[in-house]
């Protein structure tokens, strides 16, 4: 999924980059406050095993392979924060020494790989395990399982939109057309998407098994009673937000794709030279262009949608702590 | 800095002229801040490029600067070769939607772009260029991190080497598909051994680094300031840089 430099529409990279930018300093602030200097031999550590289980090949059949991301992985280990510098730091050093990915292209690759798979993953499975608590041991592998997938699958189809984009408001010259991009993509990452599951959730029960220890899932403590702390405290209220923040990140990237696109109507009146009236009420989202965008902007919708519901729900239900 | 490349001479097997080289030629001597300066400038303009006649100009130049660079063509050509199939993949299909010259264009971009990061990896030691970007103001804990990671990697990596061997001399052969849940097994606990064993070294790591006065930052030891032959080689790259950029603008006609 690693984006070379020059394949994007400068605009593309632009916004990526500064988005990129924005949350990697945020991450950056956010763990300087949580963690010591202990922890970063051990996120480093960390981040080679990552980096090593990355050339990790697994069999998808027909004698085709895959590898595993990590970042759910990682993000399930050490939360959210320090995943995201953890995973920017491995696109780094394989941007910089091995030509995967580019300098340009680090933004775009850093929000895919770096920001949106480990919030995706961190975000899921905090939503999804009070669910699957019921089912003992098998729950939290459900619940890794789960979010492994969603992380794959949501960083690939945000890649499948940049590229998309690009392709659409450069008129061909970056970017890969929607009609293949966004199909290939997300068929391709669909079935990765289940071996990186399966391997995850083969990774977490084995280390909770030898090495319980080295799972040392972030622990939210109370600091302050209040609504305020009652929600920074409650992991599905955080896990929402994550969630809520990787679809704040692809929004600009639908304003710039809707905006370079005119419809049939608009098309009309500009051959007729009919000036359209300021619109007073404007929609934030529409369907998209084509049926590929409608179909994408409708899955993402859904997911969101669901997700959003699924932890107002449960943080009401199990109380504001939620866990 | 230099203990921490000293020990990772005795892991050198997967980057191991490279480092050796980069200190004998007139490239690697280089100032890594000018060089880090000067190719990322080129790439980012490399990127930006749309017209024919300039990106063959920006592949020259790429082409130049690796040849400049005196890094070994065959490691050159390996990692270029690694990074191939995802420019190849982009290329055609780009060649499906737009024609072969938007194709051939993209192909010729992206190779421009990952042949000038290469050759700065190839002809830059390793921690140089990390204690570059740390004196170009990148925040501590991503240097440190960087640093480390890379120092680490090289560790794990050879670990994992060794238990693929063990496990292929157990009689592992990879597995055929998504549904073989024996070889799927076996690859999550190689994978789990591997962050255990990473795990598990984190501690020794730690203390290790206390030992030597770590406290949350590697300082770079061994500084140097941009000399005459890095402020012509930075020189050299951005006004080529702004050519290419003003050109393709349209702000100086060809």
């Amino acid at each position: 999924m690693h984006v070379p430099d020059g394949l994007m529409d400068p605009i593309v990279a632009l916004v990526g980059t500064v988005e990129f930018l924005v949350v990697v300093a945020v991450a950056l602030a956010l763990s300087a406050r949580k963690t010591g200097e202990k922890d970063l031999p051990r996120v480093a550590v960390l981040c080679a095993g990552i980096f090593v289980a990355q050339m990790l090949n697994f069999p998808i059949g027909g004698g085709t392979t895959g590898h595993l991301i990590g970042a759910a992985l990682l993000a399930i280990m050490i939360g959210p924060t320090l995943a995201i510098l953890g995973m920017t730091v491995v696109l780094i050093i394989q941007a910089l020494m091995f030509g995967d990915g580019g300098v340009t292209a680090l933004g775009l690759n850093g929000l895919n790989m770096a920001i949106i798979a480990p919030l995706v993953g961190w975000g899921v499975y905090n939503l999804v395990k009070p669910i699957t608590k019921g089912l003992s041991r098998t729950g939290d592998s459900v619940a890794v399982g789960i979010a492994a997938w969603a992380s794959v699958f949501v960083s690939a189809a945000a890649c499948a939109a940049e590229l998309a984009v690009s392709y659409a408001i450069s008129d061909g010259a970056y970017g890969i057309a929607g009609a293949f991009a966004v199909p290939a993509m997300l068929g391709y990452h669909l079935v990765i998407g289940i071996g990186e599951a399966v391997i995850t959730v083969g990774v977490i029960a084995y280390v909770s098994k030898v090495s319980p220890g080295a799972l040392r899932r972030a622990a939210v403590t109370k600091s302050a009673k209040g609504w305020l702390s009652n929600i920074t405290s409650s992991k599905v209220a955080l896990a929402s937000s994550a969630i809520l923040l990787v679809f704040a990140l692809a929004l600009p990237l639908y304003f710039l794709y809707s905006s370079e696109g005119s419809d049939g109507l608009e098309q009309t009146m500009v051959d007729a030279e009919v000036e359209e009236r300021d619109q007073i009420l404007s929609a934030p989202f529409s369907y998209g262009e084509s049926y590929f965008a409608a179909l994408f902007a409708g899955l993402l919708g859904f997911l969101a949608v669901a997700l959003v519901a699924l932890g107002i729900l449960k943080a009401l239900g199990r109380g504001p702590a939620g866990n | 800095m230099p203990m921490i490349v000293g020990h990772v001479r005795g892991h050198s097997h997967i980057l191991p002229d490279l480092d050796e080289h980069s200190k004998s030629h007139w490239f690697g001597r280089l100032d890594s801040r000018a060089k880090i300066v000067g190719i990322f400038s080129f790439v980012v303009v490399c990127a930006l490029l749309t017209k024919v006649e300039l990106i063959t100009a920006s592949l020259v130049l790429a082409v130049a600067i690796a040849a400049a660079s005196g890094a070994p063509v065959r490691s050159l050509a390996k990692a270029y070769a690694a990074a191939f199939p995802f420019m190849l993949l982009a290329s055609v299909s780009v060649f499906l939607f737009a024609g072969i010259e938007r194709g051939l264009e993209m192909l010729g971009r992206t190779s421009a772009c990952v042949i000038a990061l290469l050759a700065l990896a190839s002809g830059t030691g390793t921690f140089g260029l990390f204690a570059g970007l740390r004196r170009l103001r990148v925040p501590a804990t991503i240097s440190t991190l960087l640093m480390l990671t890379y120092r680490y990697i090289l560790v794990v990596s050879e670990e994992f080497f060794r238990m693929r061997t063990a496990r292929k001399a157990r009689g592992f052969g990879g597995g055929r598909s998504l549904l073989d849940k024996y070889a799927l097994n076996t690859i999550s606990f190689t994978a789990g051994t591997v962050l255990v064993r990473a795990t598990a070294r984190a501690d020794r790591v730690y203390e290790a680094l206390r030992c030597r006065g770590f406290s949350g930052d590697i300082t770079v030891w061994r500084t140097s300031s941009l000399g005459r032959s890095d402020l012509v080689f930075m020189a050299v790259l951005l006004l080529s840089s702004g050519l290419l950029a003003a050109i393709q603008t349209g702000w100086v006609q060809w």
